[in-house]
């Protein structure tokens, strides 16, 4: 990789060893990758996670060792012209009395959140940045990590960003600057795989679906939907994040509708392939299956907001539980970035469905937190997913109204 | 006793390392998959699920998915569990980037399809600054 006199000082240790550290996995990561240069990064979201709760056990020198390594990072200032929000956490900041938000690693976190304030990052704590007020523009060089954001950023924006993981966004942060590889490219945006949509996708779960199906067969290729109308805002969410669950997707384009697909054969720049794979309405059912694996109805669990749920779905979760009650047993809660909380407290959502008996989970989620549950109902085929790895639940993934209907009456209950 | 076998590679991340082969024919999330403190994967329904990786050279496709990929192996190597070595098919960015961060080995573009000639509890010697592997087959 060619470096600039600048860069390569930074490199030698002009900036201090950890900037130095920091230029070395851009460019090591960045070589590997087929990169012939750094480019300017102006807009980064990073992970800085006290990581306690998905390293159950662990020794409490490693856990100090990770904590340690993101103080480090955030001892250093942001660079000036870079833009930088933080992912989710393992634990919510909120004064809550849960068992499994450890308060050790509350303070901890704490701790980090207000070095990392300081250091310039904006503490939006969400694993949906565009929703908070992070939103690139067509052709902003970002370095994201959260592969659904990075699907949507790229596909829904046409920013683009490649997967960044924690170390590659620190130092995207710190140095502003990102390793010029995959789909930061014009000619890596293409797409190689035609997905044909026959069946009718309804709401945004039907989207998941698309997602999670697709997601499967593409790998870290680049899917091509046709035959589907413009998704709003959640179904966007819902697609982009599936697609990064059951799959190593960077990207994908709507045929006339995202913004670097006007038609078909622009998404792949060249004549579409004859060969296509088709999501048809047995798909769809079969997806759902693949993914409902409760053995009875009984649940305890309802989880809206992944990702992190819009002020909209807030709005209209509250109007359907208003004046209603969660059934005894059942924990609904919806995730959601704490400043979307904050404008649904204003409009008096957040508490309606506070005094249904659900909560609005703020800064994380349960998945991140491990709060175990046997039975779960969920809108998100990502938290699904997930959620039966993570924390050993029986899963059933449904659109946001029979999740409702199935939080309201304490059992499942069929697709509404 | 089956002589070993010498295969040439591409070498992604450099360094060399050894240890008894896990294999299986499909991709593999950090994220939710493996279990950064005792090693195992936890994926249900996985093929590997089960085991552990702690020191073995993980012969799988690619990673996939999560952006907290290099954060588990992070983990899992201060934890003392992390593979000694990857050999992928393909590359994922986010492996590459967590396996130069925690300075593990990777080779791929094998000479020969891994899943045919590599078998769980081999041994495997990855050397990847000249870009070979050397496979001992286990005794049967």
């Amino acid at each position: 990789m060619e470096l600039t006199a600048g860069q390569q000082a930074i490199l030698e240790g002009a900036r201090g060893p950890y900037l130095a550290g920091c230029m070395r996995w851009l460019v090591e990561w960045g070589e590997v990758m087929g990169a012939r240069r750094l480019i300017r990064c102006d807009n980064t979201h990073v992970l800085l996670p006290a990581p306690n709760l998905v390293a159950r056990g662990a020794s409490p020198r490693t856990l100090e060792a990770f904590c340690e390594g993101l103080k480090q990072a955030c001892r250093h200032p942001v660079a000036p012209h870079c833009v930088a929000t933080v992912h989710t956490l393992f634990v919510t900041l909120d004064e809550i009395e849960a068992p499994e938000n450890d308060p050790a690693q509350v303070r901890v976190q704490r701790e980090i959140a207000e070095l990392a304030a300081r250091a310039g990052y904006l503490p939006t704590f969400t694993c949906a940045p565009y929703l908070v007020g992070n939103v690139p523009l067509k052709g902003e060089i970002c370095a994201w990590t959260e592969s659904s954001a990075v699907v949507y950023a790229n596909s829904i924006l046409g920013a683009r960003t490649t997967r960044h993981g924690n170390e590659s966004a620190i130092a995207a942060s710190l140095l502003g600057l990102a390793p010029e590889f995959g789909v930061l490219l014009e000619e890596n945006r293409r797409g190689d795989l035609r997905v044909r949509v026959s069946a009718e996708l309804r709401h945004p779960t039907d989207w998941g679906a698309l997602g999670y199906f697709t997601g499967g067969r593409a790998g870290l290729g680049i899917p091509v939907f046709e035959g589907v109308r413009r998704p709003s805002q959640e179904e966007a969410k819902q697609l982009c994040a599936a697609l990064a669950t059951s799959g190593g997707v960077t990207m994908c384009h709507i045929a006339g509708v995202t913004p670097e697909a006007p038609s078909l054969e622009a998404a792949f720049d060249r004549r579409p392939p004859a060969e296509c794979v088709e999501f048809t309405p047995q798909g769809l059912r079969d997806t759902y299956a693949s993914l409902r694996d409760a053995r009875g109805d009984e649940i305890d669990a309802v989880i809206l907001g992944c990702p992190h749920a819009s002020l909209r779905e807030i709005a209209q979760a509250a109007r359907r539980l208003e004046g209603r009650r969660v059934a005894e047993g059942v924990r609904l809660w919806i995730n959601a970035a704490r400043a979307t909380r904050c404008a649904a407290e204003a409009m008096g959502a957040a508490q309606v469905i506070q005094a249904a008996g659900g909560r609005i989970l703020c800064d994380t989620c349960p998945t991140n937190m491990r709060i175990p549950c046997r039975r779960l109902v969920t809108d998100g085929f990502k938290q699904a997913h997930y959620a039966r790895a993570m924390t050993g639940a029986e899963v059933i993934v449904a659109d946001t109204e029979s999740c409702l209907r199935a939080a309201l009456a304490g059992r499942w209950q069929g697709d509404a | 006793m089956p002589e070993p076998v010498v295969l040439r590679g591409r070498p992604v991340v450099r360094g060399r390392a050894e240890g008894p082969a896990l294999v299986a024919d499909a991709t593999l999330s950090f994220w939710g998959e493996v279990d950064p403190v005792s090693g195992r994967v936890i994926g249900r329904g996985h093929p590997l699920e089960g085991n552990s990786l702690a020191g073995r050279v993980l012969v799988i496709r690619s990673t996939r998915g999560s952006s907290a990929t290099p954060m588990v192996l992070n983990l899992a190597k201060l934890e003392g569990t992390a593979p000694a070595a990857f050999i992928n098919v393909e590359v994922d960015s986010l492996a590459v980037l967590g396996a130069i961060v925690n300075r593990i080995p990777m080779i791929t573009d094998l000479e020969r399809n891994p899943f045919e000639c590599i078998r769980t509890g081999d041994y495997v010697v990855v050397d990847a600054e000249a870009g070979l592997i050397e496979i001992r087959p286990a005794t049967p």
